[in-house]
């Protein structure tokens, strides 16, 4: 059995983990990273997008809304090309309790959350789609960031420091040698190989999920209460600068523009499975009417899909009363040497994508106290690769990078510009099979046709590059078919059946994928 | 002024249904006028006639399977249709393609037997009728074949087409030319064109002749011409010394093109109009008759008043039916019943893809004679019809061809007189 | 509606796209060049990723030609060459518009200025050192198609004339291509008009806008429109009397593109305009439905083939020359299957774009060819500027045959 030795084990491939990852590889430590799944497959990739200003926190929860104001600022400058600069409106629509507005400029000035209030003319100039029946409206600088990007960029800095990025590997055991976590043995999920990984210091970055990690290695009581939340992605900007209701935060209050979408969300349920996906058709009609609200028509605008994302609410069942703990509302870091006299292990769960930086950087703080080491960190000066020029992502770039090459450039998913040399450069650089882990490096299948169009022309180059089988190829094609699916059927109308009857006439009809050999 | 325009029939939908119904009528010596939004299904469909592939297992002989069909669903559009009509229809659309404006090309097969062609992706589909150019990839003919594209075709994969027939049974490789054309992103439509020139398709054989074996027809994505195929077809077949054959692919679909034309010139011989951009935005009633439909031309609207109505503006697809965003069902353009809903509070999707989805077989709900419910004067074809799954039955060309004809008859209200004009 | 809700409209509609591909089928340019990816990818697709304030990054789309044939064959109601046609409004707006667009989009100035000085601007224009010089200067391509000047307006001749007064009132709008080069064709409307017992008036006038929003000059074409429809709009207060028009394109624009690309859909003068513009065959063939055409016709014994442009079918009311010179006895008509002449009003005289434009019509000269026709009709002056330039045969209006099967031509009318 294959044997890997490293200074820190970090499993959870999610943002935070990967953050840790970047953050410990740039303080010069050498770091392998697991995840059952591809990386941001769980509740990073799974949200709608949304870079805080904090102006969702200033009045709730203003520790939050300082820390986000922060982090906003630091990502901005060092993840500078996974963000867009939308900005972002606050607006009192006829539905919201008028006296919050001045509440919500008290909170951000309290908070330092950079809030302007603007005439409704001004808003509904840069908006035209907007509510005209706002009242009041406050911009803040809000954004958006393209967490696949951010996670990728970060990981491949890390390798590029060392770092050891193992997607579809599982932690199937976690080691105790007495009082210390020395590693893992770890599931290759694609070959069913399995390896052990030696580690001066584990961390569970596990997220929703670290509950069940921290079970794993003996250790009781972390309980993370997953709560569930859909989130409906709209086939195109229906907005530019992300809109929140100005309100107190609750369901269906905000809808991000990012990349060529637009996102509603969100709702928020209690479940007991971090992995539930479950979509409730009451919650897709919530969505539909607070849209509504914010955007008049929206119910006529056509839904690409939803998803489900689960945030990771941290409660734990061993309060011991000291200061074993290291939380903030936001976040909760546990030192298991403090909790439970247990060397080598650290917890990071709860928080928010937008603070996952600061986040990794207390946990990569913690992971050199157990080392015994000082090392500073450097994440918030140094730039993700890509990032260096400091020029924040426009939604136009890649229409401008196909215009350069109007001719000569083979467009395999049409809807999100995908050429064929990123592709082929994504197959080889995975070296996977499955379509949906390209999709998250590419977007490949993510516009209006659902990969009506590009699941073949994909199934097909993948297939003669890498000299698939037969049934390789067609498992491709059909999983991703079905992956695609399962987003879409649960929001089904209006366009977007139009597009899955002309999607079902093409594998069903043209193709007749229903009737490949066996 | 009033813009108000006189018709014995108004057909709305220039799809297969639409256009053989307003054919059919205008040959009856009908003033017909075919309405149509825009380009319909022609020139995406394969453009074979799909007339019974499933049922729901693979159907080697389509009148038997559909007389079967029939006494097990009364529902489905061929209980209203009858297996003797299919084949009347089938063998009308035979004629018309043979003496239409593609010189030479024509349709082979029937209904006694399903022809099983290779799709893109190298599965076997079953198809009654289809056109000449497809018929050498027919499953019996192809001991071994050489499945021939090129990179700049993004939607022609040869490599993953020939493992699958490779995994039928099938001796099947494939090659990939670099046919170095004008640009990167090339559709089966500008390789069409190419096909078209005669200069081009020599060097075009030059160059594939060099890579095939002997003894192997090969396989082309279908883009063997627009405008003469049976030259084309010809040409390759004598310059390679093999047989070749098309294979249809994604939209948009050449032969789908050709098949759009030989409809619309069929339509226009016949002295039916056609009005393309004449969405229908509007319509009058006085009780169960239909008294008028407007459709939205430049300026104003324009009314088209006829004593007659067929409605063949198809499915889901076409956005003809449509679930909204409260998730009710309508009937768009002239707001008629429609049947097959699922029960009130009953799934419309289920979450595995490739199983029949409830909504499936929703169409408009009519009567033995195709009439729609609650008119007297609005008859329904082709998709629009309920009690059909088309793609997953292989049926949609059968459906549309038969029940286009059927209206024209009952429109005429005088079968035997539309009859003689046949014959 | 706010000043900005009119392109919302239009680009909401790119929810439509299911990406079949249809238009792409039927694209002119795109199916003979490179330069222009298509209506699909500059339309709905592009469109996804153009933000209001951002740079326009996809100066492609300013090789579509705005003929609008897109929009017309989308069964899912995308009005792609709108979309497209904003695109380029704001792709001018940033990055200037060529001195050329702003002399050749304005028919009136160039009309006044080539009638007065018609022997010098005609000689001009057929002289190959000048067009050469013209194309360098300008890029205006030296073999594009150059109409003469008649040397004579239209209007002139209108005015020295008076419509018998039958009570029976109708508003000619004859544009500027009969204005300025073609005034032989008004004069034979207002004569088919008369003797339908129609009496025609024709209030002063100028251009629609059509070659300024083509070219994506949009403030310019919406002041020339508006001016247009406040000179129209008077002259229709009553319910009973319409305008018709000879220049389809321009009739196109007052009935539907200047509302809906211009964004003057609540413009009322323009919107009464534009709902009581008739093309002049919409109106002969409507009358003739109703059985109020006068059919006295005499046989023109002849073979011409029928060309319908594009801005004709975008009318969306299918080809009424079509059925209308079917009534002639004698005439027979082939009716071309092709999409476009690649002229598209200003496109293919622009020295970037002729290549583009010939390679366009191609389809429409060969089958031209095919035919065995002596000549062509077309409803459009630019396309039969082209069309008789490319296929080396006198193209004329459909009403032609009209006026000669009414021997009109022989009445000195």
């Amino acid at each position: 059995m294959a044997t890997l030795s490293t200074d820190v084990l970090v499993i959870g491939g999610g943002a935070t983990g990967t953050g840790i990852t970047w953050d410990a590889s740039l303080r010069g430590l050498d770091v392998v990273l697991i995840d059952r799944q591809d990386l941001a497959e769980g509740t990073s990739g799974r949200f709608h997008g949304l870079l805080h200003s904090g102006g969702r926190y200033a009045v709730k929860d203003p520790r939050a809304a300082v820390e986000c104001i922060g982090e906003n600022r630091i990502l901005r400058r060092v993840a500078s090309d996974c963000i867009e600069d939308t900005g972002g409106f606050f607006v009192t629509t006829p539905w919201d309790d008028p006296a919050y507005a001045d509440r919500l400029a008290q909170g951000c000035a309290e908070t330092g959350v950079d809030c302007e209030e603007i005439s409704v003319a001004q808003a509904l100039r840069e908006e035209p789609r907007l509510n005209p029946q706002v009242s009041r409206v406050f911009r803040v600088p809000d954004a958006n960031i393209d967490v696949w990007k951010t996670v990728w960029a970060m990981a491949h800095g890390a390798q590029q420091r060392g770092a050891r990025i193992l997607p579809y590997h599982a932690a199937i055991a976690i080691h105790r040698e007495g009082d210390a976590i020395t590693g893992a043995r770890v599931r290759d999920a694609r070959t069913g190989e399995e390896s052990e990984i030696q580690a001066r210091v584990t961390v569970n970055a596990g997220g929703a999920w670290a509950g069940q990690i921290a079970d794993l290695a003996g250790i009781e009581g972390v309980r993370v209460l997953p709560g569930r939340g859909i989130m409906v992605a709209m086939n195109h900007r229906l907005v530019n600068t992300v809109v929140n209701r100005c309100q107190m935060p609750t369901d269906g209050d905000i809808i991000v523009p990012i990349r060529t979408v637009s996102v509603v969300g969100t709702t928020d349920v209690n479940t007991d499975d971090p992995d539930d996906h479950t979509v409730n058709q009451n919650e897709v009609d919530l969505l539909l009417d607070e849209g509504e609200k914010l955007v008049p028509g929206f119910r006529q605008a056509r839904a690409l899909r939803v998803w489900t994302g689960v945030r990771p609410l941290f409660e734990d069942d061993k309060p011991t009363g000291t200061d074993s703990r290291d939380v903030t509302r936001a976040h909760a870091l546990l030192d298991h040497e403090q909790r439970d006299g247990i060397r080598g292990f650290v917890t990071i769960t709860g928080g928010k994508l937008t603070t996952f930086r600061l986040m990794a950087e207390e946990t990569v703080d913690a992971v050199c106290r157990h080392l015994g080491e000082t090392r500073p960190c450097r994440t918030a000066t140094e730039s993700l690769p890509g990032s260096e020029s400091g020029e924040t992502y426009r939604l136009g770039e890649r229409l401008a990078r196909k215009e350069a090459k109007l001719i000569d450039e083979q467009i395999i998913c049409e809807c999100e510009l995908v050429p064929r040399s990123k592709l082929e450069e994504a197959i080889s650089r995975t070296g996977s099979t499955n379509l949906d882990d390209i999709r998250r490096q590419l977007r490949l299948g993510m516009g209006p046709c659902q990969g009506g169009f590009c699941i073949y022309r994909a199934a097909g180059i993948m297939q003669e590059r890498d000299r698939l089988s037969a049934k390789q190829a067609d498992t491709s094609l059909l999983d991703f078919l079905q992956e695609r699916w399962k987003g879409e059927w649960p929001v089904l109308y209006g366009d977007q059946l139009r597009q899955a009857r002309l999607d079902d006439w093409i594998f069903q009809g043209v193709l007749d994928v229903a009737h490949l050999p066996r | 002024m009033k813009s108000e325009l006189h018709f014995d029939a108004v057909v709305i939908g220039a799809g297969m249904a639409g256009l053989v119904a307003g054919t059919r009528l205008a040959q009856g010596g009908a003033r017909v006028c075919v309405l149509a939004k825009g380009h319909g299904s022609t020139h995406l469909a394969p453009a074979t006639i799909d007339v019974l592939g499933y049922a729901p297992h693979l159907v080697q002989e389509p009148v038997a399977a559909i007389e079967k069909l029939v006494a097990e669903h009364p529902q489905h559009p061929y209980a209203l249709l009858g297996s003797e009509l299919v084949g009347e229809a089938v063998g009308w659309f035979a004629d018309t393609v043979a003496g239409g404006p593609l010189p030479g090309y024509t349709y082979v097969g029937g209904l006694e037997r399903n022809q099983m062609l290779p799709t893109a992706v190298g599965a076997l589909r079953p198809s009654a009728l289809v056109p000449e150019t497809m018929a050498a990839g027919e499953r019996d003919q192809l001991a071994r074949v050489c499945i021939a594209g090129t990179p700049s075709l993004r939607d022609f994969h040869p490599s993953l087409c020939a493992a699958n027939l490779a995994a039928a049974g099938i001796e099947a490789r494939s090659v990939s030319l670099d046919l170095k054309l004008e640009r990167a992103d090339m559709s089966t439509l500008g390789i069409a064109r190419h096909f078209d020139d005669p200069t081009w398709r020599r060097q075009f054989c030059a160059e594939l002749s060099l890579t095939l074996r002997a003894e192997e027809h090969v396989g082309l994505p279908a883009m063997l011409g627009l405008t003469d195929p049976h030259a084309v077809l010809s040409d390759l077949e004598h310059r390679l010394g093999r047989r070749v054959f098309e294979i249809p692919t994604l939209p948009p679909s050449v032969p789908g093109m050709r098949l759009y034309e030989i409809l619309r010139a069929a339509l226009r011989a016949a002295g039916g109009r056609l009005v393309l951009g004449g969405e229908v935005v509007g319509s009058t009633r006085d009780g169960a008759r239909l008294t008028a439909v407007s459709t939205n031309a430049a300026g104003r609207d324009l009314s088209y008043v006829a004593p007659a109505y067929v409605l063949a503006t198809g499915g889901f697809a076409s956005g003809a039916i449509e679930l909204d965003s409260r998730w009710v069902t309508h009937e768009r353009v002239l707001d008629l019943p429609l049947r097959g809903l699922p029960a009130d509070g009953g799934p419309r999707f289920v979450s595995t893809y490739l199983d029949e989805q409830p909504l499936a077989r929703v169409g408009v709900a009519v009567d033995g004679d195709l009439r729609a419910d609650g008119t007297d004067n609005v008859f329904v074809a082709g998709a629009s019809l309920p009690g059909a799954a088309p793609w997953r039955e292989g049926s949609g060309e059968g459906i549309a061809l038969a029940s286009g004809y059927k209206v024209a008859q009952m429109v005429a209200g005088r079968p035997q007189a539309t009859q003689e004009a046949t014959a | 509606m706010t000043d900005l809700a009119e392109p919302e409209f239009l680009r909401e509609s790119l929810d439509h796209c299911v990406k079949c591909t249809i238009c792409e089928t039927q694209c002119p340019v795109s199916n003979v060049s490179p330069l222009f990816p298509g209506p699909k990818y500059a339309g709905p697709q592009s469109e996804r990723y153009r933000v209001a304030d951002d740079p326009s990054v996809d100066l492609s789309v300013d090789y579509c030609s705005g003929c609008g044939i897109c929009s017309m064959v989308c069964p899912q109601g995308v009005k792609i060459a709108e979309i497209n046609a904003q695109a380029r409004d704001k792709l001018k707006r940033q990055k200037g518009v060529p001195l050329r667009d702003r002399i050749i989009t304005r028919p009136t100035w160039l009309g006044r200025v080539g009638t007065a000085t018609a022997p010098i601007a005609n000689f001009s224009l057929g002289f190959k050192p000048a067009r050469v010089l013209g194309e360098k200067v300008l890029g205006v391509h030296r073999d594009a198609p150059a109409p003469k000047f008649a040397g004579r307006r239209f209007s002139r001749w209108m005015k020295g004339r008076t419509s018998p007064k039958t009570g029976r009132k109708i508003i000619y709008f004859h544009g500027c291509g009969t204005e300025y080069y073609e005034p032989w064709e008004g004069e034979k409307v207002v004569a088919i008009l008369e003797h339908n017992g129609f009496e025609v008036v024709v209030p002063k006038q100028d251009c629609c806008g059509l070659p300024l929003q083509s070219s994506g000059l949009f403030d310019d074409a919406r002041k020339v429109v508006l001016r247009l429809a406040r000179n129209l709009a008077p002259h229709v207060r009553d319910e009973d009397t319409i305008i018709v028009g000879n220049a389809t394109s321009c009739t196109l624009m007052l009935k539907r593109e200047a509302r809906e690309i211009l964004n003057l859909e609540d413009d009322p003068a323009l919107k009464r305009v534009s709902e009581r513009t008739y093309d002049i065959c919409e109106l002969l063939l409507e009358l003739h439905d109703r059985g109020e055409l006068n059919t006295d016709f005499q046989p023109v014994n002849e073979t011409v083939a029928y060309h319908a442009p594009c801005q004709q079918q975008g009318q969306w009311i299918g080809k009424p020359a079509l059925e209308l010179l079917a009534l002639v006895p004698g005439l027979e008509v082939k009716e071309m299957n092709a999409r476009c002449c690649g002229i598209a009003g200003t496109y293919g005289l622009k020295a970037e774009k002729y290549d583009i434009a010939q390679a366009a019509g191609r389809d429409l000269f060969d089958q031209v060819a095919a035919s065995g026709a002596s000549t062509v009709a077309c409803d459009s002056e630019t396309c039969r500027w082209q069309i008789a330039a490319a296929t080396q045969r006198p193209s004329v209006h459909p009403i032609d045959y009209l006026h000669r099967a009414y021997g009109l031509d022989r009445n000195g009318a």
